[in-house]
């Protein structure tokens, strides 16, 4: 116990003095820092240059509206004016050509070449990504049509009206959680998780196959029990990894609120309303998942003789964990989280972090399931604790290739 | 103290390592393990240290089983190596935290050393900033900072140059005067000799030979004389084949039998006008040649 202890605080104090990882952290947290105070960095720079350029805001880009019927032109530009915000929208006047070479000069943005009151060209310069003109054009021209056909029918334009613009009331009761609400801080904790686990992994395996390689191993086997080795170096990433996480994480919080007034935006606000409890449930699932996979990460690191035969070694736990990870985030974006997988998911030990956490987050899940996958958890970290040492103690003094899992394995049940 | 291996065994899978070890080593003597490579030596000092239990045998200390919480060992492995990339007194002092000490005390003796070893000015340099040798230095603090009960050196002369080895030397002279045990392996036979008053030779997991060097000296056949005689192609002459010219100019004569010996002294001499004869000591190297060669 004294000696675990010792290799904590060692191991701890690597971390603290490695630079890189000192280097990250303070970037991570001055790189959340810079966004959530971009909000109102814009917002000063606005209110001090407002003057100036005050009259250049309030020119808009030019839509350019053609039709050979001039009551059809002047009809969809009054209702394009109406629907585009964002434009002045005017009548071309000239050839089809003259209105291209005002788009490609730059004169105009687009424009609607109108070849029936239900058939149009749309002319565009770039077509960016987000144009959503096209759309925003059908729905319009859609009811300009539809009110024609109605009066043509013998309605006023008004009853049409009326019966165009009818407004359904409806309301929605959660029984359960709001998954679109959820979706992103689920997201953003799951990918938290991942991240942290497969980096401090790696880390722990690199630490171990270090030792090993500068036969450091070979002093250090017979100063401390390999138990003791094996678990003060996890431990360590895992309050390493953990502080990280908090520091980030308690940063972003922190300056969400003290900017939540600049930061008024639905989707952000979702990513912070995050409930208590959930916290609760992300601590156990981060300290358990991190703790099962460094635990193998350090057995196979102890296997490796060369830094270079990591990589490859570490391979399998990698492939189980991303696995694990495509299955949430899958389930996550198709909507449902208590699919098939999902459920067998959130029993097996490797994956239930991931997976039973998710469901926690994003779906109902009784008190007695948490508790079962939480317990399973346990245990299995335990016993992969064990199991691991077990491995290392073999591992650390065998050189030249790796060995086969199974050799190592019988070395391990052998004692 | 007397320290006791008994009848050691050791399997890999498959592979015997060691097939019945026994050798004893005493406080205040230095003791030599010996054995080429591969013969079971760092097996057999693992297992003493308890880096991996033994498949049948015991460790004893006075006759009872070692108890590993009381009896202190420093070790020097023959693979060399510490942390490359940390603090030499960080790292120096984690090590003796670990076999027990409390971290002042560790501090105090790591500093010791270091002062010791002539290494003061590199305390608070990275370790890979040192040279082979003075990384050699700072790992042998490792195996003394906590003044063991037990040195366990590996090579310890590898690798330095004649003025570390006279330190080196006089410091397990100083350990051996402080009544610990020194057990030293080595292919180094010269130092082996200087040192060790017994020692144990180790031929594919058994012990070929063990006890004090002197009796396996004595024990080892006399029958070969060495002569050295102004001219000794006339002794050639008359003996015929059981005599060899040696590299520095003398003869050796082999004896059919020990026995033989006051008869052919007699002989040697009425052939010719004769400076010397001896009957020929062997050398631990020849010993270890005889029993760690044979067999492989």
């Amino acid at each position: 116990m004294k000696q675990f202890g010792k290799i904590l605080k060692f191991e701890l104090k690597g971390y603290l003095r490695n630079k890189v990882f000192v280097g990250i952290t303070i970037f991570l947290v001055v790189a959340i820092a810079v966004v959530m105070f971009i909000p109102n960095i814009v917002s000063a720079f606005e209110s001090d240059g407002g003057d100036d350029t005050g009259d250049v805001m309030g020119e808009l880009p030019a839509m350019l509206v053609y039709a050979e019927d001039e009551a059809l032109a002047a009809l969809v530009r009054e209702y394009f004016a109406a629907a585009f915000g964002g434009y002045e929208v005017r009548i071309a006047e000239g050839t089809l050509d003259e209105i291209k070479a005002d788009i490609l000069s730059g004169e105009a943005e687009c424009a609607f070449v109108m070849n029936s009151a239900s058939s149009y060209t749309y002319y565009v310069n770039n077509l960016s990504m987000y144009d959503t003109n096209t759309a925003v054009a059908d729905t319009v021209l859609q009811e300009v049509y539809r009110i024609n056909a109605m009066v043509g029918n013998g309605l006023t334009p008004e009853q049409a009206g009326e019966i165009l613009s009818v407004q359904i009331e409806s309301g929605v009761e959660m029984l359960g959680k709001d998954q679109m609400q959820n979706f992103f801080y689920t997201y953003i904790m799951i990918f938290a998780l991942y991240m942290v686990i497969l980096l401090y992994g790696q880390m722990v395996a690199t630490n171990v196959a270090t030792e090993k390689s500068s036969r450091a191993m070979e002093v250090l086997i017979t100063s401390a029990k390999p138990t003791s080795m094996m678990f003060g170096k996890v431990l360590a990433s895992c309050i390493a990894g953990f502080s990280q996480l908090v520091l980030v994480f308690g940063t972003a919080i922190l300056l969400y609120n003290v900017n939540k007034d600049a930061l008024d935006n639905p989707l952000i606000s979702s990513i912070f309303d995050i409930p208590v409890e959930l916290f609760a449930y992300l601590i156990v699932f981060f300290v358990l998942g991190f703790l099962i996979y460094a635990f193998m990460f350090g057995a196979v690191g102890s296997t490796a003789s060369k830094l270079e035969d990591i990589n490859t070694s570490v391979m399998p736990i990698t492939f189980l964990f991303v696995i694990a990870f495509m299955v949430v985030m899958f389930s996550m974006s198709s909507g449902s989280v208590d699919n098939t997988a999902m459920l067998v998911c959130s029993y097996i030990p490797f994956t239930s972090p991931m997976a039973m956490f998710t469901r926690i987050c994003m779906s109902t899940v009784a008190w007695y399931e948490i508790a079962i996958s939480i317990a399973i958890l346990i245990g299995s970290t335990v016993g992969i604790g064990v199991l691991s040492a077990k491995i290392y103690r073999v591992g650390v003094l065998l050189y030249g290739t790796p060995p086969k899992l199974g050799a190592i394995l019988k070395n391990v049940l052998k004692k | 103290m007397i320290l006791e291996l008994k009848s050691i065994d050791k399997s890999f899978g498959e592979k015997e390592v060691l097939k019945g070890v026994s050798f004893t080593a005493e406080g205040g003597r230095a003791f030599g393990l010996l054995g080429r490579n591969g013969a079971g030596k760092t097996t057999s000092i693992r297992i003493l240290m308890n880096v991996f239990p033994a498949d049948g045998g015991e460790v004893l200390i006075d006759g009872r089983p070692i108890d590993y919480d009381k009896i202190g060992i420093g070790y020097l492995p023959e693979e060399r190596g510490l942390y490359p990339k940390k603090i030499i007194i960080d790292q120096l002092v984690y090590f003796a935290e670990l076999k027990g000490m409390r971290a002042k005390d560790a501090v105090k003796a790591v500093d010791y050393w270091l002062g010791r070893l002539g290494m003061t000015e590199y305390r608070n340099k990275r370790l890979d900033t040192l040279s082979k040798g003075n990384q050699q230095k700072i790992q042998l603090i490792t195996a003394l900072a906590h003044d063991p009960d037990i040195v366990i050196l590996d090579e310890p002369f590898s690798g330095l140059d004649p003025v570390n080895a006279m330190l080196l030397k006089d410091v397990v002279k100083e350990q051996i005067a402080r009544g610990k045990i020194v057990l030293f392996s080595s292919h180094q036979m010269s130092y082996i000799e200087e040192f060790c008053d017994s020692i144990a030779i180790i031929n594919a997991g058994k012990v070929a030979v063990s006890g004090d060097l002197h009796e396996i000296k004595r024990a080892y056949p006399r029958n070969k004389l060495v002569v050295s005689a102004a001219n000794t192609d006339r002794i050639r002459a008359e003996l015929g084949e059981i005599c060899t010219a040696r590299e520095d100019g003398t003869l050796l004569v082999r004896l059919a039998s020990p026995d033989e010996k006051q008869t052919m002294m007699k002989r040697i001499v009425e052939i010719c006008d004769v400076d010397e004869i001896k009957v020929l000591e062997p050398s631990l190297n020849d010993i270890f040649v005889e029993y760690a060669g044979a067999q492989i």
